[in-house]
């Protein structure tokens, strides 16, 4: 019996080396060793979409669209739009914004209600909290008109659109955007990733959704293994690279990448 | 048991744990009995979901019934729900192939989900509008190769000028095919990073905790 599964050997080396990478990294933070990482603009705009709410007296809203958890391709971006909520949510805490997060999954309300309670507590602002009007459970396919009808009604200053989004990401945005309100959108779902850049104000794409969660948590250790996700991108890079001249000598490298 | 070892050390335990025999069973020829306790495993998502939709009823049922009850902002439509939340379920929990339940659900629910998704069409348009303006050399090439893609997906775009389908499939297969794959590229490594903060317990926002361990280091 062949000690690993056929056809999984050099996605398993590629795990070991960027997760390998990733953990080096933490550790050299932990010895106080820290690498060099460009600021996210997104980090400023989230403070200045929460700054303009305060000043207009109108509320930010925080949509992730899609929650299901139990999906894998939605779980992830998911984890990662509830760690920025966790800055977002004390941000307007400390601001004194008015703030707004529907979610259309039992679950999801779960931790969001969670999320937005401890940061008003971390900022001694629990009075200023209605946790049940402040984060909504809103089933899906109600949640549409619900939300558009109240971004008109409550005049929206900000809006956050981060997560995994599909369909939803044009409507909202789009009536976010006649409501005059300032947007940061971010997803990793390709096929909607056009959309929000082209409408919101400041935009995320991809992989900088996961890096916003890790670099608001404010722990070096944790920013630290960006680093090591940069070691993937210089893998990615040669092998591509490499890939491409081996193609183009007329070598097939197909036997190589069926291991 | 204290509120620290509930919330915080048993879930990451939890993560890393279930995380890592799935990994182990992804790569490695595993024995039956561990394929067994994942397929087992894997079932308890579907569990949970349910449990998780269930949640979500009773929260939004006592959302609404109290506002009705404190006559808070709009409450004439949270009559709404509670009688549609009322005969639905009730029909449903009677008999759920009871032909009212399904009338409802086929000439209501469907219908008004239909309804709603098909807003996207005229959100769309609105939003290419505002997306295809040449206020830059950026928004111009955007601009240029959008109407070649489109001329190229009309029928009649192939009759006008036939040169945009091959120049429209080179549009989609090379220059956009080659951003999307190294965003997806991107993507992926983002994902296993923030997998490793998770099983490393290191990243744990996401269970209501970050100001618990700031307080605690």
């Amino acid at each position: 019996m062949a000690l690993i599964v056929e056809g999984r050997v050099i996605g398993l080396l590629s795990l070991l080396i960027i997760a390998g990478s990733i953990i080096y990294y933490m550790q050299r933070a932990y010895s106080g060793k820290l690498p060099k990482l460009r600021r996210l603009a997104a980090v400023n705009q989230i403070d200045e979409i929460l700054g303009r709410c305060v000043e207009m007296g109108r509320p930010a809203y925080y949509l992730m669209d899609t929650v299901t958890m139990d999906n894998p391709s939605v779980l992830a971006p998911t984890v990662a739009a509830f760690q920025i909520l966790a800055y977002t949510a004390r941000s307007a805490a400390r601001l004194g914004a008015r703030f707004f997060v529907p979610v259309t999954q039992g679950l999801a309300y779960t931790i969001a209600s969670e999320i937005v309670d401890e940061a008003y507590k971390a900022e001694n602002k629990q009075d200023e909290l209605k946790l049940d009007e402040a984060v909504m459970y809103l089933p899906d396919g109600a949640d549409r008109m619900y939300i558009i009808n109240h971004m008109w009604s409550d005049g929206m200053a900000g809006a956050f659109f981060l997560g995994s989004w599909y369909h939803k990401a044009v409507i909202f945005t789009e009536n976010a955007a006649r409501v005059g309100a300032m947007m940061l959108g971010g997803t990793d779902t390709t096929h909607n990733i056009p959309f929000l850049v082209a409408i919101c104000d400041y935009s995320i794409i991809g992989e900088e959704l996961y890096a916003l969660g890790a670099y608001v948590s404010e722990d070096p250790t944790v920013s630290s293994s960006l680093a090591g996700q940069d070691v993937g991108k210089f893998i990615a890079v040669i092998l591509i690279v490499l890939g491409s001249v081996l193609i183009t000598l007329g070598m097939s490298i197909k036997g190589l990448l069926s291991m | 048991m204290s509120d620290r070892l509930v919330k915080m050390q048993i879930p990451m335990i939890l993560t890393a744990v279930i995380g890592l025999l799935m990994i182990i069973e992804f790569f490695f020829p595993m024995p039956a009995s561990v394929t067994s306790l994942n397929v087992t495993l894997r079932s308890f998502v579907t569990i949970i979901s349910a449990t998780a939709l269930i949640l979500g009823t009773i929260v939004l049922t006592i959302f609404h019934t109290k506002k009705v009850g404190t006559r808070g902002s709009e409450w004439y439509y949270s009559i709404v729900y509670v009688v549609a939340f009322v005969v639905t379920a009730g029909l449903g929990v009677l008999n759920v192939r009871d032909t009212t339940f399904l009338w409802i659900y086929n000439n209501m629910t469907s219908p008004i989900g239909a309804a709603l998704y098909s807003l996207t069409a005229f959100y769309i348009t609105s939003a290419a509008y505002r997306v295809l303006r040449a206020r830059n050399w950026n928004a111009a090439v955007l601009l240029v190769c959008a109407l070649v893609v489109l001329l190229m997906l009309i029928p009649i775009g192939a009759i006008l000028f036939p040169p945009v389908v091959p120049l429209g499939e080179w549009i989609r297969s090379f220059p956009s095919g080659a951003g999307f794959r190294g965003m997806i590229i991107g993507t992926s490594l983002g994902i296993m990073g923030l997998g490793v903060r998770v099983f490393m317990g290191r990243q744990k926002e996401h269970l209501g905790i970050r100001e618990e361990r700031r307080d605690s280091e």
